[in-house]
């Protein structure tokens, strides 16, 4: 697996910050606003730097986007042992909704209309950040993006396992990658959800979310091929599932039925009872609507009192949109391999309408077998993802 | 004070593209909101950002955005007493 | 698994010629009005699929999923939300800024529909039947779906059209989905 965000370039760097506590959010440093002072999790390097890191020359015409996806599919390939193309039958799922955004903004923003380069923006759309991706790594030959909003990445990583059931893959790189823009930070703040301080998932005082971004990917690779090679995993993906909220373009219903089903059919699919989960890494955004809803599907899920730790690490990541789900899910399986619950950062008060308070201590030592990672989408778009021990890393 | 009731319809058909709707259509006393116009939480952020673009006023507070918000009457009461353009 | 219903059309500049469709059809559905072109595109094709196959209705669906595709998101919504960003006159709007998000004309169809199942949004180069079967056959793994609605919605400068149809996975009647059919449907 592979992963950059606010918190870390890297696994090891995650894990660390996860481990100490340390947030990434703060006042925005890269991306060129006027909102600045909107609390924000950037990744703590330019395209310059990205660009470094990946051994290209900088150009301006990268997106922020693809270059972060870049950096993580690089790790997820090499950790896996498959950086070096030994066949090149692998494919790429990446969910983003930014796309390119962050340089179609520099092209459209102050044009005419007669001026505007339409050739570059069609250019610029979801699907070129994954072809960047696809181009630089000779492992795939097979790639597409999904665009489902904030659920993109756990969706990829469900396509991806189906891919896979399907049998015409072994192996899939799942996730997803999705840059600040000027673009959907003001889209946000135009929605009145983002919050000036930084964010309070499952606080009675919750006042919105943080954005950030990053990119997450993991390497799914079929039973057969892993003793074929015999590689070691890291954790099995026991399940998935995705339901359709069906109740508003953006607002999550008030009884959280899209993420009740979600949650519901991810454990018929992975065969465990609810009491089995030891860990839900929430979709926890810190706005009111999503915290309150589903917090009530987790209770409807796991029943009063019975609900497992839960946290939200978007206090450490900022809300990484698209590419949340490979974040998290890559923050899951960390939970999964060194046994602690991350920290749900900046939680004093409870919320009157739930039973139950989120995780703060940030608890070691914990035997952790397996782990619940939920990512909901405007439109209503929800899955949630379960990640378990295998019998070999038990 | 007509004349801007008048204005505000007109300003919301457009801004909420209710296609269709002339201005008479909206009763002034009539709520905005549930069984009225049956507007939601999109447009509630639509008729803030139109209250700020077309008059200059910025309302923040979601409870008192709700009370202004009720219909056309407190919207046009509100605008009048507070708008700066 | 078959195509028990698919419809098909160009999607003309402007969205008036949309709004004259809405009215032949005798919906009422205020929201409509609301949408962008692309949600209002796939909205009017789902009724007619769905309307054919005798499921428009608001039944709740948990056995129906939807897989839209096409090649360039939402990029018309983009630019125009992009204009109201302009520093001098920093007014964007909320509204279009949802409609941004490619995937909202799957939420309008299912929130109409009552569909519940696995909602899809994918964007791929051109349309190639070969690729949008392999998606289907994807959200057919979920075993409790039995019905999907596939559809490529291409609304930007250009290539404007959609093409929607409704794959069963156990019905004996209708056409064979197959990469030949498919081709003929969406020329």
């Amino acid at each position: 697996m592979g992963v950059i965000s606010a918190i870390g370039i890297g696994v090891g760097e995650t894990l660390r910050s996860l481990l100490e506590g340390r947030s990434g959010i703060g006042r925005i440093a890269y991306l060129e606003t006027s909102h600045c002072d909107l609390p924000s999790g950037e990744v703590k390097l330019n395209n310059a730097g990205l660009c470094a890191l990946l051994g290209l020359d900088f150009k301006s015409d990268y997106a922020r986007t693809a270059l972060l996806g870049a950096v993580a599919v690089r790790e997820a390939l090499s950790s896996a042992g498959i950086l070096e193309a030994f066949d090149t039958h692998t494919a790429l799922v990446s969910g983003t909704t930014v796309g390119g955004m962050d340089v179609t903004e520099r092209h459209i923003c102050n044009d005419a209309e007669e001026n505007t380069n339409w050739d570059f923006i069609t250019r610029q759309d979801c699907g070129s950040a994954t072809e960047f991706v696809t181009d630089l790594f000779p492992v795939f030959d097979f790639s597409t993006t999904s665009s489902t909003a904030c659920s993109s990445a756990a969706n990829a990583i469900l396509f991806g396992r189906d891919l896979i059931r399907s049998g015409r893959y072994d192996r899939v790189v799942a996730g997803g990658s999705e840059s600040l823009s000027r673009f959907h930070l003001n889209g946000f703040n135009s929605l009145q959800i983002l919050d000036r301080e930084p964010c309070r998932p499952f606080d009675s005082t919750r006042a919105g979310l943080n954005l950030g971004e990053g990119a997450g990917y993991v390497v799914l690779e079929s039973e057969r091929s892993v003793k074929e090679r015999g590689a070691r995993p890291l954790c099995l993906l026991a399940g998935c599932g995705n339901a359709c909220d069906a109740y508003h373009q953006t607002a999550s219903s008030p009884d959280g039925e899209g993420a009740f089903l979600a949650m519901n059919k991810a454990l018929k699919d992975s065969g465990l009872k609810p009491s089995m989960i030891d860990y839900v890494n929430a979709h926890g955004t810190g706005t009111q609507n999503n915290d309150l809803s589903e917090g009530r599907a987790l209770e409807r899920v796991f029943g009063i009192g019975k609900v497992p730790p839960v946290s939200s690490t978007k206090s450490f990541t900022g809300h990484t949109t698209s590419a949340s789900g490979g974040i998290e899910a890559v923050i899951s399986i960390l939970a999964l391999q060194h046994g602690f619950v991350p920290s749900n950062l900046n939680f004093s008060r409870q919320m009157e309408e739930l039973s139950f308070v989120p995780s703060t201590a940030g608890d070691t030592g914990c035997d952790i077998r397996n782990v619940l990672c939920n990512a909901f989408g405007f439109g209503g778009n929800d899955t949630s993802v379960i990640f378990s021990k295998t019998e070999e890393s038990k | 004070m007509e004349q801007l009731k008048e204005q505000l319809k007109r300003q919301i058909i457009e801004a909420l593209n209710f296609e269709g709707m002339k201005p008479d259509d909206i009763d002034s006393s009539a709520p905005l909101f549930g069984d009225g116009l049956g507007l939601d939480s999109i447009d509630v952020l639509e008729l803030l950002v139109l209250l700020e673009k077309n008059y200059g006023i910025k309302l923040s507070d979601p409870a008192e955005s709700k009370r202004i918000l009720q219909s056309i009457d407190t919207m046009a009461d509100y605008v009048a007493a507070h708008r700066t353009k | 698994m078959k195509i028990v219903s698919f419809f098909s059309f160009p999607i003309p500049s402007g969205d008036a010629v949309l709004s004259e469709m809405y009215r032949e059809k005798g919906i009422s559905y205020p929201k409509f009005f609301k949408m962008d072109i692309l949600s209002k595109s796939g909205f009017l094709a789902a009724e007619e699929v769905l309307g054919a196959a005798g499921l428009r209705n608001e039944e709740p669906k948990p056995d129906m999923g939807i897989v839209l595709v096409n090649s360039t998101s939402s990029s018309a919504d983009d630019v125009a939300f992009q204009r109201g960003l302009k520093d001098e006159e920093y007014f964007p709007s909320p509204a279009l800024f949802v409609y941004t998000l490619s995937n909202i004309v799957c939420g309008e169809i299912a929130i109409r529909n009552r569909i519940l199942g696995e909602t899809s949004f994918y964007i791929d180069s051109a349309p190639c039947p070969e690729r949008m079967i392999r998606y289907v056959k994807w959200t057919f793994a979920d075993e409790m779906i039995k019905k999907v609605l596939l559809g490529w919605v291409e609304v930007f400068e250009g290539g404007r059209n959609v093409t929607m149809m409704l794959v069963e996975k156990d019905s004996a009647e209708g056409e064979d989905f197959t990469v030949e059919y498919m081709e003929k449907i969406m020329k």
